[in-house]
């Protein structure tokens, strides 16, 4: 897991894709162009779901997509916003009803779920016939991928590095720290000068937030032996990480509502101007800003710190378009999903979102911005780029809150970081060995 | 449900009277049918709407039944497995079951004692006031679960909350508390919350009872020298028996199932897992882990639970009118 997942494990997923690839090509015409206008969906219409939360309205991004999709193909498009606290719920009504829409938005760690159930069409064929095999993003591949099918085509990902408000910082006379004892170092000169204030968030109910540190210190969330998956949330690493974490707080330097505060309250907070730096999104600047507007150029990011220097790695969260097997046309389906996560349409979608591209190509253009606020994401996106346990078990996990029960009981001081951790622990080993 | 149905089954049109010799029988008969006939139509649609979701949770109780089987239609019966797990279960004994049951007898308490306290004042105010104030509990009767959540969220927020500034600058604590993380305080603001939302409805209830109360009664005690309380408590009361009994029966239902109220505050929904109650422990177990057998057995025990305690309350009711 991990960096690894940059070339260790994808080694397999790329290798099935080339050879999925070589096969269907050589039957195929080979008119890879991407411009099918083969495809005829006259009088069709395609139904799509599309997931909405933190990231700025879509509304007119999808206008045009509309206009471009009924041009190209002659289909009209339906798509229906969804807020990703009721998706899964929707998914598994629309699943159980046989509603499913024929293309929806699913994040990374959903995949191979609705995959292991049985709900989605895998999609190596397409893949390959439009002959996108080796341009997609590594990592997203691989958290598409399931029992060596791709179920996801990679659309974008993010990634959450340290987001720190300018002025503050220069107020309380700190630099952008680059290690564990500069964070804190920093921390305490901000509470000094602004004692009201959140020197530095540290929430109880955003998993995405606490890794970092887990990693950062050497430790693993969960690794994979064969088929067992154990986690390392109760390694004498990964405690050494979380003690730094919540230390943080203990020490005062958080606040008392950031026990129970999830990234969205983070957002609200640090858009408020109450907040010195937190672990945020790639994503994240455009909606501070639609947030408060005087927000606007007072705030910047780094990677998050590694423990002595260079970088703790950071998730990689991500989305799919995925193609549900009860979609009529598949082929009017993928010339959807092409149109997508490919070419102008993609580019457009991540400048907009703040979102990496999921096709290699746009990625690399993305990755040479020298945008403040996209730079150091983007750094901690190549460098310090992490994925959680790929397994449809996951998904679970992260339903039970095992992640964000240990952060809350840790920081409402009710448990010690080596009980809670290994409560933690046990309990992730236990749902993803659940093989059901 | 079923076999009231099947005895409207044959009470068609062809059964209508006979010869005059068997008038008076086929009479009755009719009578006895008629009002059946009549209902029909309406049961017909309760059992659609009602009774076949009762049927498929029931059913779904008896198997592992997953997002796989969702998909694929095939049942995996699993016989009483979930309901093994449900009562060998550490968390159901210590976490959730205290936390429904001794929640839903506080709410129910207070909900009925501040509700008839309410109607006590309305049945002695004059018209306008009466109008003021009942309009004015409405509106707190009214306010969706959600919204009401949310309010008493904000108001006891740790950082920007009414409840901690005040305590703050009456110099009572120093620095901000999360009353979120605490299991008994999680349950004070979730009590205060459902008590607010649920005392209008029996204070409505109430005062229409008080209001048929007749005055010659409570004159005849005052005459006879009870004071307030006892001409309350021994005049009042017993003849409101009724509506108390559909007043704590309903409420009993209602607190028993509060879902939206805990669900939606902070850590409610999981990560605290202290602050866990039947219906959130249902609900995060059957869509969180997809696991909707053992989720559907939680909902079939509570509602097992709630017909028990509604039949054990609705008998004695009915044993006390005996005597």
């Amino acid at each position: 897991m991990r960096r690894d997942m940059w070339t260790r494990k994808n080694v397999g997923a790329v290798a099935t894709a080339a050879l999925v690839a070589l096969g269907v090509a050589a039957c195929s015409s080979g008119s890879g162009d991407g411009g099918d206008g083969t495809v005829d969906g006259e009088g069709k219409t395609l139904d799509v779901w599309i997931m909405q939360g933190t990231n700025p309205s879509a509304d007119e991004f999808f206008d045009d997509v509309s206009a471009a999709f009924k041009e190209e193909t002659g289909a009209d498009l339906n798509v229906e916003f969804v807020e990703w606290g009721d998706a899964h719920d929707r998914f598994v009504t629309s699943i159980a009803g046989g509603t499913t829409p024929d293309v929806a938005e699913t994040g990374t760690t959903w995949t191979p779920e609705f995959a292991d159930a049985g709900a989605l069409a895998p999609l190596d064929e397409f893949v390959a016939e439009a002959g996108l095999g080796d341009d997609l993003v590594d990592g997203l591949v691989e958290a598409g991928t399931y029992d060596g099918e791709l179920y996801g085509m990679p659309w974008y990902a993010g990634v959450r590095s340290l987001v720190y408000n300018t002025e503050i910082f220069e107020k309380a006379g700190v630099e952008p720290p680059t290690t564990w004892a500069e964070i804190e170092s920093a921390a305490k000169a901000i509470k000094a000068e602004f004692p009201d204030k959140t020197a530095v968030a540290v929430p109880g109910d955003a998993e995405f937030t606490v890794y970092p540190w887990v990693w950062g210190a050497g430790g693993e969330v969960a690794t994979q032996d064969g088929d067992t998956w154990t986690s390392g949330l109760d390694s004498p690493e990964a405690q050494e990480g979380l003690k730094f974490w919540t230390g943080l707080a203990k020490d005062g330097y958080s606040s008392a509502g950031a026990t129970t505060w999830r990234e969205t309250d983070v957002l609200d907070a640090f858009a408020q101007g109450d907040v010195g730096m937190a672990v945020m999104g790639s994503w994240t600047p455009g909606a501070i800003v639609e947030a408060n507007k005087d927000m606007e150029g007072k705030f910047a990011a780094v990677p998050i710190p590694g423990k002595d220097g260079g970088m703790s790695p950071s998730v990689l969260g991500g989305s799919h378009l995925s193609m549900f097997s009860t979609a009529e046309d598949q082929d009017l389906a993928f010339a959807f999903i092409e149109m997508m996560t490919t070419g102008e349409f993609a580019t457009q979608w991540g400048e907009q979102a703040g979102y990496f591209p999921g096709q290699k190509s746009l990625l690399d253009e993305t990755l040479e911005s020298t945008d403040p606020l996209v730079a150091p994401f983007a750094q901690q996106f190549v460098e310090g780029g992490a994925s959680v346990p790929v397994s449809p078990n996951f998904g679970a996990v992260q339903a039970k809150l095992t992640t964000s029960t240990m952060m809350q009981s840790i920081l409402s001081g009710s448990e010690d970081v080596e009980t809670a951790s290994a409560k933690a622990a046990e309990e992730m080993t236990s749902l993803l060995n659940d093989g059901n | 449900m079923t076999s009231t149905l099947s005895v409207a089954a044959p009470a068609g049109p062809g059964q209508s009277p006979g010869p005059g010799g068997r008038r008076p029988f086929g009479k009755s008969l009719l009578a006895r049918v008629r009002p059946w006939m009549l209902l029909t139509p309406a049961l017909l649609v309760l059992a659609v709407l009602l009774l076949w979701p009762l049927v498929r949770v029931a059913l779904f109780s008896l198997q592992d039944y997953g997002l796989r089987e969702i998909v694929s239609g095939e049942p995996n019966w699993i016989g009483l497995g979930n309901y093994v797990e449900i009562f060998t279960s550490e968390q159901l004994w210590a976490v959730v079951l205290p936390n429904t049951v001794a929640f839903a007898v506080l709410s129910v308490a207070f909900t009925v004692m501040f509700g008839t306290a309410v109607a006590v004042l309305l049945a002695s105010l004059g018209r306008v006031w009466r109008t003021v104030v009942s309009s004015a509990i409405m509106a707190a009767w009214a306010m969706p679960a959600v919204t009401g959540t949310y309010v008493w969220v904000w108001i006891f927020d740790a950082d920007r909350g009414v409840f901690n500034h005040v305590l703050q600058s009456l110099g009572l604590q120093d620095a901000p508390v999360n009353w979120f993380t605490d299991r008994w305080s999680f349950y004070a603001i979730v009590l205060l919350n459902v008590v607010h939302h649920g005392f209008p409805f029996v204070a409505i209830t109430v005062l229409a009872g008080l209001l048929g109360v007749p005055k010659e009664l409570l004159e005849a005690a005052e005459i006879d020298g009870a004071g307030a309380w006892r001409r309350f408590f021994s005049v009042v009361v017993p003849q409101l028996k009724q509506i108390f009994a559909v007043v704590i029966i309903l409420s009993t239902i209602w607190d028993f199932k509060v879902f939206a109220q805990v669900y939606l505050m902070p850590g409610g929904a999981g990560s605290n897992r202290e602050v866990l109650n039947l219906g959130v422990w249902s609900y995060t177990e059957s869509f969180g882990q997809n696991r909707y057998g053992f989720g559907s057995a939680i909902a079939v025990l509570l509602t097992l639970l709630l017909l028990g305690i509604t039949v054990a309350y609705v008998r004695t009711i009915l044993k006390e009118e005996e005597l």
